[in-house]
């Protein structure tokens, strides 16, 4: 396992003021507790409290405390996705994402921590409580508005900052006030000290609140501000007259800080609220630049905003706090810009990714760290390409929400969940879609196959992709290789090596015409995967040969490895295993590069197995672990499965025949459980050689031995040499009787008589109330929590009943 | 090893509940209050810390007491018969952080307070072993 830190935590933008009490109280409940959640209103600071929480939680939880921010989906099954996503898992073939979530987290010592929950309150419940229910050390550390209502929950209602009395005035709030009030640049001296302390009780000791009028000291002192907070009561606008007083406090403060914001501030404050996201420069840019504003001005209007707590800044790249971000939205919509302005995040999106797809696959000659740079960017605006989808399927901007499908490579294997695209196609394509052309439905329809092949829904893929070679225009050429390459891919899965030579060919031919490299070099790799399948190796191997090399000449790493790992295949068919794993080892880095984790994986397992059968097994070793725990980490049943098979052979080739076999009824197990067939030839002359070896009832033996192994058990059984232990309950750690002070021993050995606490407090002349507190003393130290288990444990740990003696 | 001698000797009444006719003893009191006890102090009671507790008079009440104390609080009694806007009066002005009560006007009082929890007798006093 490598050392990389266990946590994906932001880092602290300022200091955190106060409320330590509540953090150090906050840990100590996950110590019994599963599910925490962290209730207020908006602007209370429950994800400053979340954080600072988690980030005290991560020694304690070494499998890793991952943030999931929420604030940005608007679909409920989002929330598996973005879940998934953090984890890194991957969805698996028929079979629903949260299962696979799941099964992930099972033994997983971490801690969770769902962001800003209230608007998908309900999906949130659900999967916490099938998290809880099937992973017992994972814990949920949530932030909403409103709790999850699970049966697991603690509710923890996060109250504003301590505000100063009569008595003191160093306390939270004040703290904070000045604290920020530093940060803009002013130090208020101690004559502003009553106005500090009068503002912050007319703002409640509200973070957000105070942070929103500390940034503003510059020009106004504390005491002006507080006037003007003041008659804000009076005047709220948004519908705030009925809510709770410390909503109305935050609105007002809200209202306060935007309206004292220049005209061209407002606007474009109201405007960064499409974003769902954090966002750059360029990006703010594209979209919010529309009169009255000018691109030019944006830079500046963005300083301003930073400057007065509106927005926050982060390495170049900027955000909207939930709350600001939903009083934006209000003021978006109040202003009538809503649907031009979402409107023009679609199209800009679109175009982005439009352009990013053509640097990163298209364009002849674009140099690789400029691919790499187009696919990160695409990456990167995920969040953004999800509010924009949902823009355009509620808008019925089809056609635009199908061409940001089709241009997202950030979705497709290489970056992303295909669950994902392929729900959105279908989400859109069930809309209207008299509008669109022949074509545009046609390149639909083959991003949809693409997506379904890698579920294995082979079948309708393939109906698909024939539909989208029949409907595609004579002009779209790069579409058309990519269809061909995947009816290959299709064709030879379902073993029909003939017609996926005509599409291989076809393919190629048409890249050749358009000096398209990406289409020539799959199409090639096509033809050589064709040709080692009917057993010709000689043209399998040239076919590969000129495939890589027209691959290295487009740059982009993911076909370079694809291709050398098709060479690597065709080298082992021969029984060259040096040359093969050279192929497999040279692919490693570029997956790496590229990110492709599901490719990784396979190619670490190839290296492993092949290293195996060269007898070098240090390194085969290293391999296949490594392998593991990326099948692990990404959830791939299927992945564990490869290894399993993997480590067969490489306890074969040790000279453990015993540990071949376990492995591979391992795997054959696992692989039955998730509908797959196994390969059965090298099992059974794995057996056959078992058999002849330790004789048939052994061989039998531990073939259902390894079946009913966990995969686990079973790959540490080779990897680490270890002799599975039987299963027997782990026995608890002997608590130590020193731990008790002399007269809690005393009040245990006369809970062992079954004595009330009344009879106890008459016997050792204290009162019943003094009995109660040791009692309570010894649950805590010993972990119980009833009395009974107190009387069973001093009856064990004490030789004769104790004597009313100290 | 000695033998333990549940029952028969604490079976003695400490209370009765006069409108359901049910019965608190002695051994079910010292019980359900040390439960209770150690779940207040993993909520983050401390010596000292105010609790607030709005139950209407009954066992549980007794309970609640006999817990807090033995925790270490101090009780802030509130009458459940109180009318809301006294009771949200009253829970906002106090500085509890935790509040026993499964009365709805005393519990939506929570709501504006400093009242970190807000827990019932019955999970309370719900025995919970250590989580895996």
């Amino acid at each position: 396992m490598p050392d990389s830190p266990r946590h994906n935590l932001p880092a602290d933008p300022n200091r955190f003021v106060g409320r330590e009490r509540d953090l150090h109280d906050l840990r100590g409940l996950f110590a019994e507790t599963r599910v925490v959640t962290l209730c207020g209103v908006g602007g209370i600071g429950k994800t400053r409290l979340a954080l600072q929480v988690a980030a005290g939680l991560t020694a304690a939880h070494p499998d890793g405390v991952w943030l999931v921010e929420l604030a940005g989906l608007r679909r409920p099954e989002l929330v598996d996705q973005e879940i998934a996503r953090v984890l890194g898992v991957r969805e698996e073939a028929g079979r629903p994402l949260l299962d696979t979530v799941t099964d992930r987290l099972r033994d997983q010592r971490c801690l969770l921590l769902l962001d800003n929950c209230e608007h998908l309150v309900d999906r949130c419940a659900e999967v916490v409580e099938a998290l809880v229910a099937a992973c017992p050390p994972v814990r949920v550390l949530a932030t909403s508005r409103e709790p999850l209502r699970i049966a697991s929950e603690l509710i923890w209602r996060v109250p504003p900052l301590d505000l100063p009395d009569d008595v003191t005035a160093d306390v939270e709030s004040v703290q904070l006030f000045l604290d920020r009030a530093a940060a803009a640049g002013t130090r208020p001296g101690p004559e502003s000290l009553p106005d500090v302390v009068r503002l912050c009780r007319a703002l409640d000791g509200l973070p957000l609140a105070l942070e929103l009028a500390a940034a503003r000291t510059r020009l106004l002192s504390p005491g002006q501000i507080a006037d003007r907070i003041d008659d804000r009561f009076s005047l709220l606008t948004t519908g705030g007259r009925t809510a709770p007083a410390r909503q109305r406090t935050l609105l007002a403060a809200v209202e306060w800080s935007y309206d004292l914001l220049a005209d061209k501030e407002q606007v474009l404050l109201r405007r960064l609220s499409v974003f769902a996201g954090d966002f750059d420069l360029d990006l703010a840019e594209r979209v919010c630049a529309r009169p009255p504003i000018a691109a030019g001005e944006i830079v500046d209007l963005l300083g301003g905003l930073v400057d007065k707590s509106l927005v926050l800044c982060d390495e170049s790249r900027y955000r909207l706090l939930e709350t600001i971000r939903c009083f934006a939205v209000e003021r978006l919509r109040q202003a009538g810009e809503q649907e031009q302005l979402r409107q023009r995040h679609l199209d800009v999106l679109c175009e982005l990714q439009e352009r990013y797809f053509q640097t990163e696959m298209v364009e002849p000659r674009v140099p690789w760290p400029c691919r790499l740079q187009a696919l990160t960017a695409t990456r990167t605006l995920l969040p953004d390409q999800r509010a924009a989808l949902d823009w355009a399927a509620a808008s019925g901007e089809v056609g635009l929400g199908l061409r940001l499908c089709r241009a997202s490579t950030g979705l497709y294997p290489i970056g992303g969940n295909l669950a994902e695209i392929v729900g959105w196609l279908e989400r859109l394509l069930a809309l209207d879609v008299s509008g669109l052309t022949e074509d545009e439905i046609a390149y639909t329809k083959a991003c949809l196959a693409y997506g379904l092949e890698t579920r294995d829904e082979l079948g309708r893929a393939l109906e698909l992709a024939r539909e989208a070679l029949a409907g595609l225009a004579p002009g779209s050429l790069f579409p058309r290789g990519v269809v061909h390459s995947l009816m290959v891919v299709l064709l030879l899965r379902m073993g029909r090596a003939d017609e996926a030579l005509c599409h291989a060919e076809q393919g190629l031919a048409i890249a050749e015409r358009s000096g398209d490299i990406w289409n020539q070099a799959s199409g090639l790799a096509g033809l050589s995967a064709v040709a080692l399948t009917r057993g010709r190796l000689r043209e399998a191997q040239r076919h590969g040969e000129e495939a890589l090399a027209r691959a290295r000449e487009h740059g982009h790493r993911w076909i370079m490895a694809r291709t050398a790992g098709q060479l690597g295949a065709v080298a082992e068919a021969r029984g060259d295993l040096v040359t093969a794993k050279a192929q497999y080892e040279m692919a490693e880095p570029w997956l790496r590069e590229v990110g492709g984790d599901l490719d990784l994986a396979r190619c670490l397992a190839r290296i492993g197995r092949v290293a195996a059968m060269l007898h070098e097994f240090t390194a085969a070793r290293e391999r296949l672990a490594a392998s593991l725990a990326l099948g692990r980490e990404t959830g791939q049943r299927q992945g564990v499965a490869r290894c399993l098979v993997g480590l067969s052979v490489l306890a074969e080739y040790e000279g453990d025949l015993e540990g071949a076999v376990l492995a591979a009824a391992a795997a054959a197990a696992l692989r039955e459980s998730i509908g797959q067939h196994s390969a059965t030839i090298r099992i059974e002359e794995l057996l056959g050689r078992a058999r002849t070896k330790l004789g048939d009832g052994r061989a039998a033996a531990l073939w259902s031995r390894g079946r009913a192994m966990s995969p686990d058990d079973a790959a540490r059984h080779v990897l680490e040499g270890e002799r599975v232990p039987p299963r027997a309950p782990v026995p608890a750690e002997p608590v130590r009787p020193s731990l008790l002070t002399a007269r809690e021993h005393e009040i245990a050995g006369l809970l062992t008589r079954g004595l009330s606490n009344r009879a106890i407090a008459a016997e050792l002349v204290i009162s019943p109330a003094t009995v109660a507190r040791h009692i309570a003393n010894i649950m805590e130290k010993l972990g119980y929590t009833s009395r009974a288990q107190i009387a069973v444990w001093a009856a064990e740990h004490q030789q004769a009943p104790p004597r009313a003696s100290a | 090893m000695p033998s333990l001698t549940w029952g028969g000797m604490d079976e003695r009444i400490v209370m009765v509940d006069s409108v359901t006719g049910l019965t608190l003893t002695e051994e079910q009191l010292d019980e359900r209050s040390a439960t209770a006890t150690v779940q207040l102090r993993r909520r983050g009671v401390r010596d000292g810390d105010g609790v607030l507790v709005c139950l209407p008079a009954g066992p549980d009440l007794l309970v609640a007491f006999v817990a807090v104390t033995a925790a270490g609080g101090v009780i802030w009694s509130l009458p459940a018969d109180l009318d809301a806007g006294t009771l949200r009066e009253l829970v906002r002005g106090s500085r509890a952080r935790v509040m026993i009560s499964n009365v709805g006007p005393a519990v939506d009082a929570a709501d504006e307070s400093r009242v970190r929890v807000v827990v019932g007798v019955d999970d309370l006093c719900a025995p919970r072993p250590y989580p895996v």
